[in-house]
C-alpha cells in the first residue's frame, strides 16, 4: 500500500466529511451521543437503536457519520458521569469511576475531565489513521476469500464474541444460536420458502432489525431501570480548573500512549471493543506503576489510560465491520443495521463501490473527536444539568421514541406490537442473566452464514470437506475450536468438581 | 433433588423450549441435498444446538449452586405497564392519531412507577405531544394525523 494512496484516500474522506451538512450530522451525532452517554441507564446501543429510524431520512453518508458520532460521543459522555457522580454512564467507563471519582472528590474533577478528553482525542486520532492504514490491505485480502472461507470466518467471529462476552460462555453460545434462528425468520432467499412466519405477513420479510433492538435494548432497559431507586449525588455542580497541570500531563503521556496501543489492538478483536480495552488498560497501568497503591485513590494514570483505550477500541472495532462486513459487537451490528436501512450490503465491496462513504465516515471520526474536545469541556455544566432529568420522565420519553421510531419506518402499527414482545423477551433475558449482544450478532450473521454455506456447498458439489481443505477456512475453524475448548474446559472441570463435592 | 441454581435452570429450559418449538414448527422444511442444502438445514442444526446447550445449562442449574430465579425483585409493575403502553400506542395510532395514542401510552407508562407526579406528567405530556407533532408531522412529514378529527 502506497503512502500516496493513503493520502489520496484520506483527502477524499476529509473532503466528504468536511461538507457542511455532513459536519452538521457529525456534530449532531456527537452531541446527542454525549447527552445520552451522560445519562446513566441509557447505553450507546439503546441510543443508536432509538435514532436508527431517524437516519432513514438522511443520505447514507450522513446517516453513518451521525451513528458513528453517537457511538464515540456516548463513550465520552459516559466518562463525564463516571468522574462526576461515581456512576458509569455506560459500561466502558466502569473503570474510570475508580480513580476519576476520587480525583473529583479531591477537587480535581476539571483535571480528570480534561485528561480524559485529551486521552480520548489522541487515541481517536491514532485510531483513525490505523483504520485508514489497515482497511485497504484487509479489504484486498477479503476479496480473495471464497464462500467457504467467509463462512468459517463468521464462525470464528461468533466464537470470539462468545469467548469475550461477559458472563456464562454457554449462555452466550445459546444466545448466538437463538439470534441466528430469529435471523432466519421470513422468506428463505434461496428457495422462496417461508420459515417461522406463522402466516403473519409482517414477518415475510423477516423480523425487522429496528423493532428487535428497540425491544431488547430500549424497552427492556426501561423496565429494568424503572424499579431501581435513583441515587445520584453530584460531587460539584461547578467544575473549575479545566486545564490540567504540567505535572498531570507528564504523568499521563505514557499511559495515554500505552492505552491507545492496547485499546487499538483489542478493538479489532470481535467481541472485544471498548469495555475489554478499558479494563485491560487499567490493569496494565496498575501493574507497570511503581506506586500501584495510588490506584483507586485518584491516580491520574487510572483515568488517562482506560479513557484512551476505550476510545481507541471504539474506533478500531470499525475495522472488521468495514472491511469484512462482520460486526464485532452490538454497536457494530447497529452500524450494519444502519447500512442495511440504506440498502448498502456491508462487506469488502463497500470500499470499492462507495469510496466517498467509506473514507468520509473514517475522516468524520477525526472531526467528531475534535468537536468533542472543543465543545464538551466548556459545556460540562450543561451535561451535568442533564443528570437532573428524573428517570420517571426519561423512561416515558424513551418509550415514546421507541414506538414512534418503529412506526415511522413502515407506517406499520403491527411492528410496534413487535417491540412489546421483544421488550418482554429482553426483560426475561435480563432476569435470566443472558447478555443480549451475542443474540444480535447471531441475528445479523445467521442469514449471511447460510448464504455462504450454501454457496460453498454448491461450488464443492456437496462436499462438506471444503471447509477443511481450503487452508484459510481450515485455519479459521481450527482457531475457533481451540478458543472454544480453552474457555469451555475449565467450566466443565469446575462444574464437575463442584458436583462431585456435593 | 433440590434445585441449586434456578436462574440457570430457567435459562436452560428457555433455550430448550425455543429449540423444541423451532424443530416442531420446522419439521416439514425440506432438507435438500448436500449440494443444495434446503430451507430446513440450518434451522434444524440450530434447533438441536439450542436443545443441547439448553440441556447443559439446565443441568448445571440443577447440580451447581448458582443464582436463584428470585434474586432481585421481578419488576412486574413496570414490565406490564411498559408493555401495555407500547400495545396501546400500536392499537390507537392509526384510528385516533398521534395526540390520543401518545397521551394514553405515556400515561400507562407513567403508571409503571410509583414515583410519577401527575402535575409534572401533565406538563411533560403536553410538551411531548406538541414537540412531536411539530417534529414528526410538520418537520419530517410523517403521514400521521395529530388529532382524531384532523
Amino acid at each position: 500500500m502506497e503512502l500516496s494512496d493513503l493520502l489520496s484516500n484520506l483527502s477524499l474522506g476529509f473532503s466528504v466529511a468536511a461538507k457542511p451538512l455532513n459536519l452538521v450530522w457529525c456534530l449532531m451525532g456527537a452531541l446527542i451521543g454525549t447527552a445520552i452517554g451522560v445519562l446513566p441507564g441509557v447505553g450507546p446501543v439503546a441510543t443508536m437503536a432509538l435514532l436508527l429510524p431517524t437516519t432513514y431520512y438522511l443520505p447514507p453518508e450522513g446517516a453513518l457519520i451521525m451513528l458513528a458520532g453517537i457511538y464515540y460521543g456516548a463513550q465520552y459522555g459516559g466518562s463525564t458521569t463516571a468522574i462526576l457522580i461515581n456512576l458509569p454512564g455506560e459500561s466502558s467507563s466502569v473503570v474510570t469511576v475508580l480513580d476519576g471519582y476520587q480525583m473529583a472528590r479531591q477537587g480535581r474533577a476539571g483535571a480528570a475531565l480534561a485528561i480524559a478528553a485529551i486521552g480520548s482525542f489522541f487515541a481517536g486520532c491514532v485510531a483513525t489513521v490505523a483504520i485508514a492504514v489497515a482497511a485497504p490491505p484487509l479489504t484486498q485480502l477479503a476479496q480473495q476469500f471464497g464462500p467457504a472461507d467467509y463462512c468459517s470466518l463468521m464462525v470464528l467471529g461468533l466464537v470470539f464474541a462468545i469467548v469475550l462476552a461477559r458472563g456464562s460462555v454457554m449462555k452466550a453460545l445459546a444466545m448466538v444460536f437463538l439470534g441466528m434462528l430469529l435471523g432466519l425468520v421470513g422468506t428463505d432467499v434461496n428457495t422462496g420458502n417461508l420459515r417461522f412466519t406463522f402466516g403473519i405477513s409482517d414477518l415475510f420479510d423477516g423480523i425487522g432489525f429496528v423493532p428487535l433492538v428497540m425491544g431488547l435494548f430500549g424497552m427492556a432497559e426501561i423496565m429494568a431501570n424503572m424499579t431501581n431507586e435513583e441515587r445520584r449525588d453530584l460531587v460539584t455542580s461547578r467544575v473549575t480548573g479545566l486545564l490540567p497541570t504540567w505535572a498531570d500531563i507528564k504523568a499521563s503521556t505514557a499511559p495515554i500512549l500505552r492505552g491507545t496501543a492496547l485499546g487499538g489492538l483489542l478493538g479489532i478483536l470481535p467481541g472485544g471493543g471498548a469495555v475489554l480495552a478499558s479494563f485491560s488498560a487499567y490493569t496494565l497501568e496498575k501493574k507497570l506503576s511503581r506506586t500501584p497503591e495510588r490506584f483507586g485513590r485518584g491516580a491520574i494514570e487510572g483515568v488517562a489510560a482506560p479513557e484512551a483505550a476505550n476510545n481507541a477500541a471504539a474506533q478500531t472495532s470499525f475495522i472488521p465491520m468495514l472491511t469484512l462486513g462482520i460486526p464485532s459487537n452490538a454497536v457494530m451490528a447497529m452500524m450494519i443495521g444502519g447500512m442495511m436501512i440504506h440498502g448498502i450490503v456491508p462487506g469488502p465491496q463497500v470500499m470499492q463501490d462507495r469510496p466517498g462513504l467509506f473514507w468520509g465516515m473514517i475522516a468524520s471520526m477525526w472531526f467528531g473527536n475534535l468537536m468533542l474536545i472543543v465543545l464538551n469541556l466548556p459545556m460540562i455544566g450543561l451535561w451535568t444539568r442533564m443528570l437532573l432529568v428524573p428517570y420517571r420522565l426519561l423512561s416515558i420519553a424513551i418509550l415514546f421514541f421507541c414506538c414512534i421510531g418503529v412506526y415511522s419506518l413502515n407506517n406499520s402499527a403491527n411492528e410496534v406490537l413487535f417491540i412489546a414482545i421483544f421488550g418482554l423477551l429482553g426483560y426475561l433475558f435480563f432476569k435470566l442473566d443472558c447478555e443480549p449482544a451475542p443474540l444480535l450478532l447471531g441475528f445479523i450473521l445467521g442469514p449471511l452464514l447460510e448464504v455462504y454455506m450454501r454457496r460453498a456447498m454448491l461450488l464443492s458439489r456437496g462436499d462438506a470437506m471444503v471447509f477443511l481443505t481450503r487452508p484459510l477456512s481450515a485455519a479459521f475453524l481450527g482457531l475457533a475450536v481451540v478458543l472454544l475448548v480453552i474457555v469451555v474446559l475449565p467450566n466443565i472441570r469446575k462444574a464437575r468438581e463442584v458436583a462431585f463435592v456435593e | 433433588m433440590r434445585v441449586k441454581g434456578s436462574q440457570d435452570l430457567a435459562a436452560g429450559l428457555m433455550f430448550m423450549a425455543a429449540g423444541v418449538a423451532a424443530l416442531w414448527i420446522g419439521a416439514d422444511y425440506p432438507l435438500g441435498s448436500w449440494q443444495r442444502p434446503g430451507t430446513g438445514v440450518l434451522p434444524r442444526i440450530l434447533s438441536w444446538a439450542l436443545i443441547g446447550i439448553g440441556g447443559i445449562i439446565a443441568a448445571k442449574g440443577l447440580m451447581v449452586r448458582g443464582v436463584s430465579l428470585l434474586h432481585g425483585a421481578w419488576a412486574w409493575r413496570p414490565v406490564i405497564m411498559v408493555t401495555l403502553a407500547a400495545i396501546a400506542f400500536a392499537l390507537l395510532v392509526d384510528s385516533t392519531g398521534l395526540a390520543v395514542s401518545m397521551v394514553v401510552s405515556m400515561a400507562l407508562c407513567a403508571l409503571g412507577t410509583p414515583e410519577t407526579r401527575w402535575r409534572e406528567f401533565a406538563i411533560f405530556a403536553v410538551i411531548m405531544v406538541a414537540g412531536s407533532a411539530l417534529l414528526f408531522v410538520k418537520g419530517l412529514g410523517m403521514p400521521i394525523r395529530v388529532f382524531p378529527w384532523s
